[in-house]
């Protein structure tokens, strides 16, 4: 028993900075309407500038050169754009630079990322309906942690502390008489939580600019009643969170790597839904229930009747889930208020007609290229299919059923899992592998088949939510399952195999119709592609024309129609809950088709193949593309870091280089956002530009093409 | 003759208010039932209440002899109870002939499959009654056009039409006059009758005294969630409780007898109700 209470107390001080950090959350969310999932990364930013001042004295400020330093660029010098500021030379102090200006400077940089929130980001998309809200902040999500990756190479870091919040000061003994131990930083963080919280409250209750935001925040008339405009309200609450988040992230340095930083929004989401993103004192609360029922979670979990194919430390990222969505089931309402119209115009749609024409050009084009191309550029390709089999994914989730899944990528990852489960026959895979897989020694395609309908259940679970909850809450629970399926499901030993939680050896010997298909030959340790990527070629087209096809026939018509207006689906006679699952199960299904196709790729799969950053790249991309065509997913799929376009220009892949593209795939998320409304490169298609110049590439060898819809029709409705 | 819908004491509560109190009313088969009263009268929520968009605290609802107080929205809507909605409603991503399809279609559990290999189902039947709701409402030239490029009285029409193509049995319309030109209204009063020959009852709410007296069999009179008269439209047109609480002024009068004129003009039999 003590025990178990020493374990909830244990967990105060990560539920103390989820209150920080849902803090900072409600603010943001009160002054522009905005739920910021990039609000972790906003906090690890801050800490990562705080700890390379601490450690080297150099600033680094939240961008980097894009211009690359090489070739003729390097000769016109134009590569210097500046990034880094030694401010501290440290002939000056002995040890480390002096904490108060380190502080004030890092707190600076992180009131200029909430300016660039606020102007360059959710100011430009006040309008726009929620997805391209979601994924602006998605984009500040990739687009911080992108650049934490390049500024400051993504490692690990850990920092002393200072002040109270170190981790070497004497822990507290024998706590209300408990016995055991419990670090002293968990009770100085919760006095800082409790600090800020109190601060934020009294700020919001007796200032001007506080009475000014609350009315705004019902009624965007009230604060121009009291002189303010809607949008300076916005932007100084920004600045607000984003510097709360800075505090939270540097007093917290001292307690992991920042690296975690970003997933810790999911706590943060957690509490602020506590505090129904409104109440400060409720979301503080929220934030140490969080935590003590994590701490608590896994205590109990530690023991005999827990079952043992869920990983024990996944309850950890399991509690911040279990309250957003108890906090949303119980708070969300069946349907939207009648007459409630969305804000903004959701990306078009078009139906394409010349699926068969454009399936034949892309897989011919590809084919061509498998064929060109030596073994490098053939992993490139590869890539670059992968993705877009991956994206068709969320074509059919996120384009036309307007469901924004964020965990459809840890399904793809679960999936490849249970493949490699369901086939695992207890030998030996390769001679240098370090696990043996022990299965049910299924046949490949049996195996492939399975694991498929296992990702969908997974999938549809997922899903379940999504018949109550809608929009950006649908969002936030998606992601924060990414972490728990991990955590939970994928890193668990006695479900996935020993090698699970680390690096997993998939088949060595896939074979369909007695043809070995994977894509790394046992024989030679080489990579033997052609066979691999004309049978990926043959999947992926066959999985675009049957989501191209979707959208032309009724089933897209009815998810579309959802996307639009639930009350008024509903008032067609579709069956809202149904189309949902059967979107859930639909994207999950090829989500696991893209998950398993990687994993017969690559020698083994390891849990970080699946991370969350991974997939919400591959979201930015298909979204740059285009969400709502086929088209666009292939396009997302050249554009992805690793594939066809990076390559080409020269980039190759590191994991800074990674960071660079992910970076710059989250700004061009942004922008696309703001300027196409997420149609992406798909624009080119749409009317707006079609009778330009543009409308010869309307002839482009790609699943789409919505010009000479009448005539089409007519002939395809005759033959069928 | 049998009545496709009946209700009895149905009551809506808003928070203590009764936005519906102790409706009783009945649409016969194959006739056009009007419901009328002045803005806040809880016409619309009478609608909303038979088809499931908000709760009932009391009475019932029967539609062609079940009672479906218990079924989801969609359900009732595959039963042939559709309505239209006073705020448009449309669904804006697809085209004005989309928005028809897929309220015509339904769909089998394997539908998905089929519409993968690009096999759609395609049913005479449907595809007729959408031929027909397109042209009915005069919109076979913006087919293929996207709802948002149409002005608001023709988007009103589409929004008529999608509830046409679902082959009804009743048809709720919901102001469906409001906010249309000239043009537009005598499109849809010149066709209103014409949906009962397509094996439908129509349930009408309008404003336009003058349409709703000229081509309903029999009106209900709503006022404060309350019935407060009901009758053929002579009778409405004479009764003087309803002139007193909703026609009593001289506007109302002059639209009472703009619906005596218009009542030439439009064939169908004004016999109100037989039973
Ligand atoms: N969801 C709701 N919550 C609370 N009150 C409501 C709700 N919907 C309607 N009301 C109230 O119920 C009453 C009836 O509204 P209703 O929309 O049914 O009137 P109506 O007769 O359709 O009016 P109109 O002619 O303006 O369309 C009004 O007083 C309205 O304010
Ligand atoms: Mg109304």
């Amino acid at each position: 028993m003590n025990q178990f209470l020493i374990a909830l107390i244990g967990g105060v001080g990560t539920g103390a900075l989820y209150a920080m950090l849902g803090t900072g959350l409600v603010v943001a969310f009160r002054g522009s309407g905005v739920i910021n999932l990039g609000h972790g990364a906003v906090a690890g930013y801050a800490a990562y500038v705080f700890n390379e001042l601490r450690t080297s004295g150099d600033l680094y400020l939240p961008w980097f050169d894009i211009i690359p330093e090489w070739g003729f660029l390097r000769t016109l010098r134009i590569n210097n754009i500046p990034t880094r500021i030694h401010v501290f030379d440290f002939e000056m102090y002995i040890g480390k630079p002096p904490l108060i200006p380190t502080l004030l400077l890092s707190l600076a940089v992180s009131v200029l990322l909430g300016l660039m929130m606020h102007f360059l980001v959710f100011r430009p998309l006040r309008n726009a309906p929620i997805l391209g809200k979601v994924i602006g902040s998605v984009g500040v999500l990739l687009y911080l942690d992108s650049v934490i990756a390049v500024n400051f190479g993504g490692q690990n870091r850990s920092s002393s502390g200072f002040w109270i919040f170190k981790p070497d000061m004497e822990p507290v003994k024998n706590f209300l008489g408990l016995g055991g131990t419990i670090p002293r930083a968990n009770f100085s963080m919760l006095y800082a939580a409790l600090v800020m919280g109190l601060f934020v409250f009294c700020l919001y209750r007796y200032t001007r600019f506080g009475i000014a935001t609350r009315a705004a925040d019902e009624n965007e008339k009230g604060a121009a009643l009291l002189g303010y405009s809607p949008q300076l309200i916005a932007g100084i609450n920004w600045v607000l969170s984003s510097v709360l988040a800075g505090l939270a992230g540097i007093v917290f340095l001292h307690k992991t790597q920042p690296s975690l930083y970003a997933t810790l929004v999911v706590g943060a989401l957690g509490a602020a839904l506590f505090g129904k993103l409104t109440s400060i004192p409720m979301t503080v609360l929220g934030g140490v229930i969080i935590g003590m029922m994590s701490g608590g979670g896994v205590q109990l979990a530690n023991n005999s009747w827990w079952p043992d194919w869920l990983e024990i430390e996944g309850v950890r990222t399991f509690m911040p889930l279990l309250v957003i969505i108890l906090v949303l089931y119980f708070q969300g309402d069946k349907l939207p208020i009648r007459g409630s119209i969305s804000v903004g115009r959701q990306p078009h749609a078009p139906a394409s007609n010349n699926v068969t024409i454009g399936a034949i050009f892309a897989v011919g084009f590809a084919l061509i290229l498998s064929n060109v191309f030596v073994s490098k550029w053939e992993a490139v390709l590869t890539t670059s299919i992968l993705a877009t089999l991956f994206m068709f994914s969320l074509t059919v989730i996120v384009g036309y059923l307007g469901q924004i899944s964020l965990a459809q990528f840890s399904i793809a990852g679960f999936a490849a899992f249970m493949m490699i489960r369901f086939v695992g026959d207890g030998t030996l895979q390769r001679p240098d592998d370090y696990y043996v897989i022990t299965g049910v020694n299924m046949p490949t395609i049996l195996g492939f088949v399975c694991a498929i309908a296992a990702g969908t259940l997974l999938g549809l679970l997922i899903g379940l939510p999504a018949l109550r909850i809608r929009g950006v809450q649908l969002a936030v629970v998606t992601m924060s399952s990414v972490l728990a399926i991990e955590e939970l499901l994928t890193k668990s030993r006695s479900l996935m195999g020993e090698g699970a939680a680390s690096i997993q050896p998939t088949p060595s010997n896939p074979s369909w119709f007695g043809q070995y298909i994977g894509g790394f030959n046992k024989e030679t340790f080489r990579t033997d592609y052609w066979k691999y990527s004309l049978f990926l070629i043959i999947i992926t087209a066959l999985v675009g024309v049957a989501v191209v096809n979707l959208r032309r026939g009724n089933t897209g018509r009815r998810f579309l129609a959802i996307r639009a207006n639930e009350r008024a689906a509903a008032a067609a006679g579709i069956n809202v809950k149904n189309a949902k699952m059967l979107g859930f199960g639909i994207s999950s299904a090829i989500a696991s088709i893209a998950g398993i196709m990687l994993a017969y790729k690559i020698p083994a799969v390891q849990a970080e193949n699946f991370a969350i950053f991974s997939g919400l790249g591959l979201l930015a991309f298909v979204y740059l593309g285009g969400i709502t065509t086929g088209y666009g997913a292939v396009v997302g799929g050249l554009l992805v870091a690793g594939g066809m376009m990076p390559e080409f220009l020269g980039v190759h892949f590191g994991d800074v280089e990674r960071g660079m593209i992910n970076a710059v795939g989250a700004v061009g998320l942004i922008l696309n956002a703001i300027v196409t409304g997420g149609e992406g490169v798909a624009l080119l298609q749409s009317d707006a530009l079609g009778k330009g110049p543009l409308a010869l590439l309307r002839r482009n060898p790609d699943d789409d093409d919505n010009s000479e819809t009448d005539e089409d029709n007519a002939t395809e409705g005759a033959s069928v | 003759m049998s009545n496709i819908l009946e209700t009895s004491g149905l009551t809506v509560t808003f928070g203590g208010l009764n936005a519906c109190d102790k409706v009783d009313l009945a649409v016969p088969e194959g006739k056009f039932v009007g419901l009328i009263g002045p803005n806040g009268a809880g016409k619309t929520t009478f609608i909303d209440a038979i088809t499931g968009y908000v709760p009932t605290s009391a009475g019932n609802a029967v539609f062609s002899g079940e009672d479906i107080g218990e079924l989801k929205p969609h359900e009732r809507a595959q039963r042939g109870l559709v309505r239209t909605f006073q705020s448009l409603e449309l669904f804006e991503d697809l085209s004005v002939k989309d928005n028809l399809l897929v309220a015509g279609y339904d769909t089998r559990w394997y539908s998905f499959l089929l519409d993968m290999i690009y096999m759609p189902r395609k049913d005479k039947d449907v595809e007729e009654q959408i031929e027909w709701a397109l042209e009915i409402m005069g919109l076979n030239d913006v087919a293929d056009a996207m709802p948002s490029d149409l002005s608001h009285g023709r988007r009103k029409l589409v929004g008529v039409a999608r509830a046409l193509a679902a082959s009804p049995k009743l048809i709720l319309l919901d102001e469906p006059a409001a906010g249309l030109d000239t043009a537009e209204s005598q499109i849809l009063g010149g066709h209103l009758r014409e949906f009962l020959d397509h094996d439908m009852s129509v349930f009408l709410i309008d404003h336009d005294m003058g349409l709703v007296l000229s081509v309903c069999d029999y009106i209900y009179v709503l006022d404060f969630g309350k019935i407060i008269a009901e009758g053929t439209p002579q009778e409405i047109r004479e009764s003087d409780t309803v002139k007193k609480a909703y026609l009593g002024e001289e506007a109302g009068e002059i639209q009472a007898q703009a619906g005596e004129r218009m009542t030439y003009n439009i064939q169908g039999d004004q016999g109100g109700q037989d039973d």
